[in-house]
Order: C-alpha cells, then structure tokens, then sequence
C-alpha cells in the first residue's frame, strides 16, 4: 500500500516537471507575439493622432496609466488612498497602478525592456538612461501636444524645454522641480552659543575659520567637533567656492573646469589644488572630524542634535540644522541656536563671487511616456494638468474644501482656518501626496508657501526659510549651462567617466590622510597621470562640447 | 521482492551488446532513477535553459535588440577586464580576503558547536545557541550601521575603551585607514555568520553514539581527548564536504559587507571581483562585462573544487 | 564517571566563558535594535540608547502595522514558507537519496551537472524570460517552484544519508521494502537532526528572500511581508529623498513634523520581520538530540 503512495506521489512530481516542459515547448511562439506587440503600440498611436485632433478631454474620458519609478528607494502610494489623489480619481476620471521597483531598480527595468513590457511611464533621472530609451524608439515625443495643452509651456518655458530636448531635436522628457528661481541649501551652518562664547569673532576668510576652529579645539576639546562636513565630505568640497571668484562647486561635481571655451583637468586645477591643501591642514590637525568620509547621517544627526559641532557645512545642511535649532532650544530656551554664515573665502576674492552650491532651471529628475500606452496624448494630457495650477494645488494642498476654499488671481489655493488649526493632519497629507510630486512646480509652490510664511509671527518662522532667503539662495550657482554632460553609462566615454570619479573618490581620501602639503600634491599628481591614462582628455572634450551646445540653446540659437 | 536489486548484466545477453545491457540496467534499477530524473529535469529546465546567457559574455549585449541582435564580439570583454588597471588589485584582494575568510571564518562555527557540545546545562546551550544565531537576521545595512559608530572616532566606543586603557592617545579612524579593514572585515563576518553555520554541525554531532563517550571515560580519556577522538572524526564527512564547498567559493571574497563596510578611500585593499562587478557592470548596465567576469569566476572556481574534490577523495568523501 | 580532570575543568571554564562572550556580543546589537525601535526617533538621534528605551514609543510600529495590507504580506509568507520549505525538502531529501546509492548509474555525471549550476549561471535576463514563458509571472509558483531543488541541500542531505550504518538498509530490504520503502521508513525517520537544519535554512531563505517577488510578481496582494517592509522604510527614506532632490522651499513644508527616523523605523520593520523566523529555531533545536540514531538500531 505504502508503495502505491510513493508510486503517486512520484507521478505527480513527474507530472509536474511534465508540465513545465509543455509550457516551455510553447513559449518560443509567445516570445514572438510579445515582441510584436511591443510594436504595435507605435501603429495604434498613429491612429489616435488623427482622431485626437481636439485633444484628451481630461476629466470626461477615462485614463488608466502604469506608472514605474526608477529608484530603489521609490514604491509609489495606492494611487485613491488620500483625498487629493482620491478626489483626482473621481473628478478626473485619472487611475494610475503602481508598478514598484522593489528595491531593485536598475534590475527591475532591465527585465521590463528584455521582454517589451515597458510601463506607460516611468519616472527617472534624466540623461543617459532616457537616451538609450529614446534610441531604442520606446519613447513617444511631445512635441505635437505643447500647444494644445497649456501648462508645460506656461510653466516649465521655452528655454527649459529646449535644454530637454534630445538629439533628434524632440521633447520627451517632463522635467520635475524645474524653476526659474535660485534655490538649493548649500553653505556654512555655526553653532551660535559656541560663537558667542568665544566672543563672535569675524568669520568671513577662511583664515578667520582657521583660526576660529582653533579656538574652538584649544577651548572644549574633544567634547566638540570644530568643523563637521557632514557626509561623503560635502563639506570639504563646498570649499573649493571661496578659493577665486566664480568657482563654483559645480566643477567638482563635473570633474572639469571651464577656461575660456574649453574644459580643463579638475586635477591640475591650481584653486582645486589649493582647496585641498587647506583642507588638509585642517584635516591633520584634527580641526576637521576624523569621520568625515565614513560617517553616516545618522552620526552627523547625532552630533548636531546633541550640540556638539561649532561648524557644519554640507551642501544641504539646513534640514538638520533647522531640527538641531529647534532641539537645542527646547533642552534649554537661552540657547541661541544656529544661524548660517555668509560663504567663507580666501582673502581678496569677492564675496559675491562665491557660489557653494548649484541650481538648474531644469530642475530633477523626469517624466518619459513609452509607446506602451495606446493614447499617450492622454497620458500627456494629465501630466500637463498636473503641473499646472490645478493640479498642483490638489496635489500639495488636497482638494478644494479640505483646507482651503477658492483661489487667488495667480491661481494659488486660499487657505481656510482650518489649515492653520490643524497642523499635525495638513503635514501628514502633505507627506503622503509627497509621493506623487512627479512634476513639481517649484516657482508656483515657493510662491503660495512664501505667501503663508509671511502671515506667520516671526518665531513661528521656518528657521530653513529664513536662511535660504537671507543666504543660500542668493549664493547659488546657476548651472544650467553644464547640464548633461555625461555620457551614457555603458558607452566607451562612459567607462572614463566611472573610472574619472573613482580616482576622484580616491583621492579626496588619500589627500585628506596625507601627512604634508607635499604628498596632498603628489597624490593630485598621480591622481591626474592615472586619469590621463583612462583617457580623461577625451572624456573633457565631450564634456566641452555638450557644454557649448547647451549655451546655444540657452543662448536662443 | 529481491527483483530490484541490480542483475549483473553479464550473463546470456552478451551478444545483446554493450548499449541493450545498459538500458536494460538502468531500467532494472528504475526506482532510485525516479529519486533522481525528476529532480534533474527541473534543474534542466530552471538552471540549463536559461544558461545560454553565459554567452553575453562573447558579445556586446543590447538589452533593446535581445539576445539574437546583439552583435559577438568574441573574447573583448575578458581582454578589457584583464587588462584593466584594476584587476591586480581586484584580484590581490580576493584570495587574501578569501584565504582570511577561510582560515578564520570556516574554522570558527565548528569551534563553537564544539563547544556548545561540551555544554551541559541544557538552558544554558539553547540559550546561546538561539541567541548566537541573531545577527544572521540583521541586514548588512543595519550591521555596517552598527560597526561604523562603534569605530567612529567621536564617541565611538571602541575608541573610547582604547582611550581609557591609555592604548591610544587620540581615536583612530579604523574605517579610513586601510590597514584595518582586513581586520573589521573578518571579525564582522565571524560574528555575523558563526551561530548559524553552527546549525549544521550541531546536527551532525547528534548522530554521535552516547556510549562511546561513556566508554571513553571509563578509560580515563579526559573530555579533550573525547571531543577530539569522538566528536571530531563523527562530523567529519560534513566538515570535510564543508570545506570542498568553500574551496569552490574562495573566489566569493564577499559582496555586501564589503560593499557596506569598505569606503572610496580604501578601495586599494577592499576592492575584490564581486565588487568591482557590481560596481562596473551592474552599475552602468554593462551586462556583458559582467557576465564575462563571472564567467571568469565560475571556470576558476571550478577548476578550484575539482582538485579540492581530488585531495578529499583519499579520505573516502568527496562530492563525486 | 563524571570526576572531572583539572584540565577538564580548565577547558570548561573557557567554554563557558567564551559562550558567555559570544553571546553577549551577539544578543546585544539585536536588544539594542529593538530598544531603539521602541524608542522616540528624535531621542534616538541624540545617541546614548543603551539597554532600554529611554522614551518609550510604539509610533514606530504604528507606522509598520498602519498599512493594513503588511498582514495579507503576512499571511503570504507563511504560506510561502510552509508550502516552500516542505516541497523543497521533501523533493532534495528524494533526490540526494538516489544520489547516496551507491549503484545509482550515471551518478557521476548527475553530480557534475548538478555541481555546474552552482557555479554557471545564465544570469537575471534569461531566467526571466524563461518564468515569462513558463506563464509563472504574478504567481505564488514562482516563489516556490523554480528552487525547489537545491543543490547545496542534496549535498548535505546526501552525505549524512551516505553516513547511515548498511545494516538498516540490508535489514530493511530482508522485510521486503524497496529503496523507496527504506528512505521512507528507514532513511528520512533516522535523519531528524539534518531535516530539522535543513528546513530551518530552507524556511530562513523563503521568508526573508524578497529578490524574487521583487521582480516577478507585480500584484501586490501577492507580496510577502519582507517586501512589504521594504515598501514602508523606502517610503521614509523616499520623502528624504524627495527634499533633497527638491531643495527649495517645497519640501520643508512637506516633512511630517514626526518623531520617526528611518532609523528607528528600521528598527521596527527589522524587528516584524524577524521575529516570526527567529522563534522557529527554538523549535529545531529539539531534534539535536544524541543518540536518536543508536536508540533505532537497537530496536
């Protein structure tokens, strides 16, 4: 009897294996049917055109997208689960599903290409990988649709579409937190009871921090971190803006600095060199942390939210610091927090020629819509509205009745009291429609928020707001012109620039450890010879070249 | 009943020929085969077929244009890996983080189910035993995490301790200086891995006969000499199959806790395959870069096992 | 019997000692987790937390359970664990027992194929293909089927079977039972501890695996709670993300003025994600018992 089990049992392991050789015998016909299907939303888009003449009527017509955010660290929200994308769903007719990267991005839509079930959107950093979509023709353009719909051209501009445009002189790309305005957080945060206990000395030059950091260490010792420059050594980097007038930090990042038209060696860069000679000192002498290329966040968090760091510098600083403010104060309401400095710099350079950090009109990252979708105008159509006043607003503030009734001439929500009595539940929804802001609007939203900051009583004030309007924002670097200079990833140009960075990477270490100025200059010498023989040169040609199309473009041309 | 037991082939049938004889033996022994065909078909079917994709490595693979498309490009992307400036120290790294590894990571579980054998008090075992096995759970995120304050030099209490011995007079970067993170590396690993990989000799000194330890004692062989005369050669086959296994992985120096621990500064010494794969090929998509380095691996690693399965063979185990 | 040498003694009190070190070292961090996960993020920040909450929170698992969803994940797992772990076992320990018999024909090249998967592998794009073509895509199946026979288990399964005295086996077949009779009756009965370690492993890997679901399996409700957890902590560490990327005035409006730091939160979600596996073990234990093997043969 036992033996018939077995018998059984070994019959249906064998059915099974069976059966999964069957479905493999027919799968060879199915891959052919799924590649042609890939194709064939291209023909059905044709055929919309024609009938869409009048465009999507947003809001009569139902639309129902895919929706896949390229990064790791992205799941999209249920979309219909708050009240603005609930209200989006019932007045809009708009469903989005989700597809997730689950932690796996780059994975996840490499499989989603290799079998041509590309999602209708999907949400990514703009350049490379957007490229070798639109080259591989999954992309659809966008530019027969920019004047039957308002909202990109009013608001995104003529000139930032242009810098979108791809080779083949297109649009496929709808920008996020794209801007006109000067913004970013880059730049010099003090402890201001560490300050004043040392008397307020003038800290403008870098040898005003020098000295002061001295102080600082001769005065409390270990107990405090003179200069903190948060992680992966932002801090250090950020530097590099007072060494000569207009010499922003940009040029670290681009590893290339602009000399007349053309782009030269970040290595052999005199300023740069020199940066990171004083960074050295301050390193060796233990002014600087000795964590700085190790630390976590959540070091640095620590330190500042316990008091313990006189000067902390990173290219964006101010959220910690705006919680560190309030944290110190609460322990104790004498303290005088944190205050920001204006950029520091070496004597004789303009201190309105010092740019910590960057902005670009473009903004961040990028919407692209595949030929996946059978009416992509329609998926335009939404997009378009999303960014627009409507949509915006819904998005950020909920749905009108929730928290505000009406709007302004400029289209801006009017608040009701129930915003202002409800704090806790208008930052939850807030932090949940996070999740959606595909195609923010940062000059309509800055604008509406500094409207609310003003009606505010001044110690209700954003510590964060207060800063960016007195400094960051003015010392901001537009960058806009050294956009998308880098190769695609997997090109040979692209094999360079990885190995570019991972000298550069390198090096910043090994300079901060040197034990002289000597062998910081050594260690900048090998680090240009290595880059040379990967082939830096040709990667800075390209570079240049990218950059003299993109100041064509901005120039009108 | 005696029916399944093999018949030797060579009787009337000779003439038959050699081919006849062998089917026929294979069906006489039809009941151990379907112990094994079955499983042989799925692992046809979910590791063979898709095996062509080792031959992205001969080729510039465009994930747009599929497998068909792409164009071959023969042996360009195992000359670019060899001669890229790298790969010494890609490789210098590997066997010496392997070899550390080894040495001190294969050796230590066993060490500790060892010991946890000798131990009487029941709860007492269980208890470390169960604990033991916690830090398996946590991610490397949350481990990296953990190592990076403890070593930090503000408030990191290894520094702190250092200090307060006066071993030190001011905190040492461990993590930015190379020549600690071998060191940081296999500590953590050991830490991280030795309750689990414990589990396994446990359950092989669970087949060790009571009485022969009883036995032992009569004859005054102190528990040292038990464990090593005893336990020791009971778990053998599994330590010695154990360490053929690691022998094959000795080119897998170690992926995420490198990834997590090791920093931009110390690449000269933490810089091994798995890695610099990640790195270079995943990151940027070069799919076929990275197929042909694991391709790399896998044939290095083979040939590693196949002389580790030939020295095992003199003491009766081996895998083949 | 039980006089204990010096040397004996001396060896004990290094055991014990060191089995005391060991295991501090390895139960401290994991407390330490889950003081911090039941501890004001904010407070955690300022560092210090030690042995317990120094301000005792459970919006760190309010956060993980407000998703009313993380318990359908739940209920995915175990069933995936449950149904993973006994076909995937039963299936290897079926397998690797062919695999000990001596006169299995061809044994060699069935162990050369099976040693070549360890080592080659297509790599993610072709076996993904292969699952679309198998139709597996969005199934439970795919979490259980494709690695259902593991190499690495039918080694070990296969060398403690290889180390079972002949003589059960020759008696065995004297009453008449077949070689599936024996693995059954004989076999699999006198294997409890390797079972038991082997199930735990196979169970560990099925609950905490979320490579597979992350690219297979698109329907949500088909999630396990792993990937699910993962879901919750991106979602913090997302709206970091978001302003920093957005670094105008935009986002400081949006963050949540809350106590919760990714931090803490994932301290949380390791801590769900955890405690369900880690109790097994416990369990396992018992089957480590000495002498189950003699105890049959004197039968």
């Amino acid at each position: 009897m036992q033996l018939r089990m077995f018998k059984k049992v070994s019959l249906l392991l064998l059915a099974l294996t069976m059966s999964a050789f069957m479905a493999l015998a027919g799968c060879s016909k199915e891959s052919s049917v799924g590649k042609q299907s890939a194709d064939n939303p291209g023909q059905g888009k044709e055929e919309n055109a024609s009938e869409a003449d009048q465009g999507f009527a947003l809001g009569e017509e139902t639309l129902e997208f895919s929706f896949y955010g390229h990064y790791d660290w992205y799941t999209m929200n249920p979309w219909g689960d708050d009240a603005a994308t609930a209200w989006i769903k019932e007045h809009k007719k708009v469903n989005v599903t989700p597809i997730q990267s689950g932690g796996n991005a780059q994975q996840k839509l490499s499989t989603m290409i290799a079998s041509a079930s590309l999602p209708d959107v999907i949400w990514m950093d703009r350049g490379g990988d957007v490229e070798k979509l639109r080259q591989a023709g999954v992309l659809v353009p966008f530019d027969d649709w920019l004047d039957k719909y308002p909202n990109m051209k009013k608001w995104v501009g003529e000139s930032t579409i242009n810098l979108l445009r791809s080779p083949d002189g297109k649009i496929y790309q709808f920008p996020n937190w794209y801007t006109t305005q000067p913004n970013g957080n880059s730049g010099y945060v003090v402890n201001k009871r560490i300050y004043d206990e040392l008397g307020a000395p003038k800290l403008e030059t870098f040898d005003d921090l020098y000295a002061y950091l001295r102080m600082v260490k001769d005065k409390y010792g270990a107990g405090v971190i003179p200069y903190d420059p948060g992680i992966e050594g932002q801090g250090i980097e950020l530097m590099v803006s007072g060494f000569a007038n207009d010499f922003p930090k940009t040029y670290i990042s681009m590893r290339a600095v602009p000399e007349g038209d053309k782009l030269n060696s970040l290595f052999a860069d005199p300023v740069y060199r020199e940066t990171l000679q004083f960074a050295n000192k301050l390193f060796r002498e233990r002014l600087i942390t000795q964590d700085a290329l190790t630390q976590t966040e959540d070091h640095v968090k620590e330190k500042m939210y316990s008091d313990r760091v006189a000067v902390f510098a990173a290219s964006s600083p101010t959220e910690i610091a705006a919680r560190a403010h309030s944290m110190v104060k609460e322990k104790d309401p004498t303290h005088p927090g944190f205050i920001m400095i204006w950029p520091l710099h070496k004597e004789n350079v303009d201190k309105n020629k010092v740019w910590p950090g960057d902005w670009a009109q473009l903004g961040w990252n990028v919407s692209v819509i595949t030929k996946n979708h059978k009416n992509p105008e329609a998926v335009f159509a939404f997009l378009d509205w999303f960014t627009g006043e409507e949509g915006q607003r819904t998005i950020f503030w909920g749905p009108e009745g929730l928290y505000w009734e009406g709007t302004n001439e400029e289209g801006g929500p009017n608040f009701n009291d129930k915003y202002f009595a409800e704090p806790d539940k208008v930052s939850e929804l807030m932090n949940t429609t996070n999740n959606f802001q595909w195609n923010g609007n940062t000059v309509f939203i800055d604008t509406r928020k500094a409207a609310i900051e003003m009606k505010l009583p001044e110690e209700k004030r954003n510590w964060e707001t207060r800063w960016q309007s007195e400094i960051t924002w003015k010392t901001q670097f537009n960058s806009t012109p050294f956009i998308n200079l880098d190769p695609a990833s997997d090109s040979d140009l692209g094999i360079i620039k990885t190995k570019v960075d991972e000298i550069y990477k390198e090096t910043m270490a090994k300079v901060l450890f040197a034990k002289s100025d000597a062998e910081v200059l050594s260690v900048l010498d090998k680090a240009e010879a290595d880059a040379q023989k990967a082939g830096y040169a040709k990667l800075l040609d390209y570079k240049t070249e990218k950059w003299q199309e993109n100041l064509a473009v901005i120039a009108g041309k | 009943m005696i029916r399944n037991i093999p018949i030797a082939p060579e009787g009337k049938s000779k003439n038959a020929g050699l081919r006849k004889s062998y089917f026929r033996r294979l069906f006489a022994q039809w009941d151990i085969q379907l112990m094994v065909v079955p499983a042989l078909i799925l692992i046809f079917v979910f590791q063979y077929i898709p095996m062509y994709g080792v031959l992205l490595g001969f080729q510039d693979y465009n994930l747009f244009k599929g497998f068909w498309s792409s164009p071959w490009v023969g042996l360009k992307h195992f000359e670019a890996f060899f001669n890229d400036t790298d790969f010494n120290r890609v490789i210098r790294n590997t066997i010496v983080i392997s070899f550390l590894k080894f040495f001190i990571g294969f050796p230590a579980p066993i060490l500790l189910a060892l010991m946890l054998n000798e131990v009487r008090k029941a709860a007492f075992k269980r208890v470390v035993q169960t604990v033991s096995y916690l830090p398996h759970f946590m991610s490397w995120v949350i481990v990296a995490g953990m190592v990076s304050s403890m070593l930090s030099t503000d408030n990191g209490s290894v520094n702190m301790l250092l200090q307060k011995l006066k071993l030190i007079d001011e905190p040492i970067s461990f993590l930015s200086l190379p020549e600690y993170f071998w060191s940081i590396l296999v500590v953590t690993d050991v830490w991280k891995s030795i309750g689990f990989g414990s589990i396994i000799y446990l359950a092989a000194m669970a087949g060790v006969n009571p009485q022969m330890y009883e036995a032992a004692a009569i004859d005054g062989a102190s528990k040292f000499k038990q464990m090593y005369l005893i336990t020791i050669p009971t778990i053998m086959p599994v330590i010695i199959i154990f360490m053929i296994l690691a022998i094959g992985n000795l080119l897998s120096a170690g992926f995420e806790d490198i990834l997590l621990l090791a920093n931009d500064g110390i690449r000269e010494v933490s810089d091994v395959i798995d890695v610099y794969v990640y790195r270079i090929g995943i990151q940027n998509q070069r799919f076929s870069y990275a197929t042909a380095i694991g391709l790399f691996k896998a044939i290095i690693s083979v040939a590693l096992l196949t002389v580790a399965n030939l020295a095992a063979r003199k003491s009766g185990n081996s895998l083949w | 019997m039980n006089k204990l040498t010096a040397g004996d003694r001396l060896m004990y009190v290094v055991i014990y000692a060191s089995l005391c070190v060991l295991g501090f070292a390895t139960f401290y961090p994991f407390w330490n987790s889950a003081v911090i996960s039941f501890n004001n993020g904010m407070d955690t920040a300022l560092g210090g937390v030690a042995f317990w909450p120094r301000e005792f929170t459970l919006d760190n698992y309010r956060i993980v359970f407000k998703d009313a969803r993380i318990v359908d994940g739940f209920v995915i797992s175990v069933l995936r664990t449950v149904a993973g772990t006994f076909l995937s076992i039963t299936s290897t320990a079926i397998f690797a027992y062919g695999m000990s018999k001596k006169e299995l024909m061809n044994k060699k090249f069935y162990m050369i194929v099976c040693i070549i998967t360890m080592y080659f592998s297509g790599g993610l794009i072709p076996y993904f293909l292969l699952i679309r073509e198998l139709g597996m895509m969005d199934t439970f199946w795919v979490m259980i089927v494709p690695g259902m026979i593991s190499v690495w288990n039918m080694i070990i399964f296969r060398t403690f079977f290889m180390g079972l005295p002949d003589g059960l086996e020759e008696s065995a077949k004297i009453d008449g039972c077949n070689n599936w009779g024996v693995l059954f009756r004989i076999a699999l009965p006198l294997s409890g501890p390797v079972i038991a370690t082997l199930s735990l492993f196979t169970a560990v890997y099925h609950w905490n695996d979320w490579f597979a679901p992350s690219i297979f399996i698109n329907n949500q409700d088909l999630l396990p709670i792993q990937t699910k957890l993962q879901q919750i902590l991106n979602s913090n560490i997302m709206s970091e993300q978001m302003s920093q990327a957005n670094s105008g005035a935009a986002a400081a409006i949006s963050r949540m003025k809350s106590n919760i730091t990714t931090k803490s939160l994932s301290m949380a979600t390791m801590m769900v994600a955890t405690i369900p596996i880690v109790t097994v073990y416990p369990f396992v234990q018992k089957y480590f018992v000495k002498g189950v093997l003699i105890g049959s043969l004197k039968e």
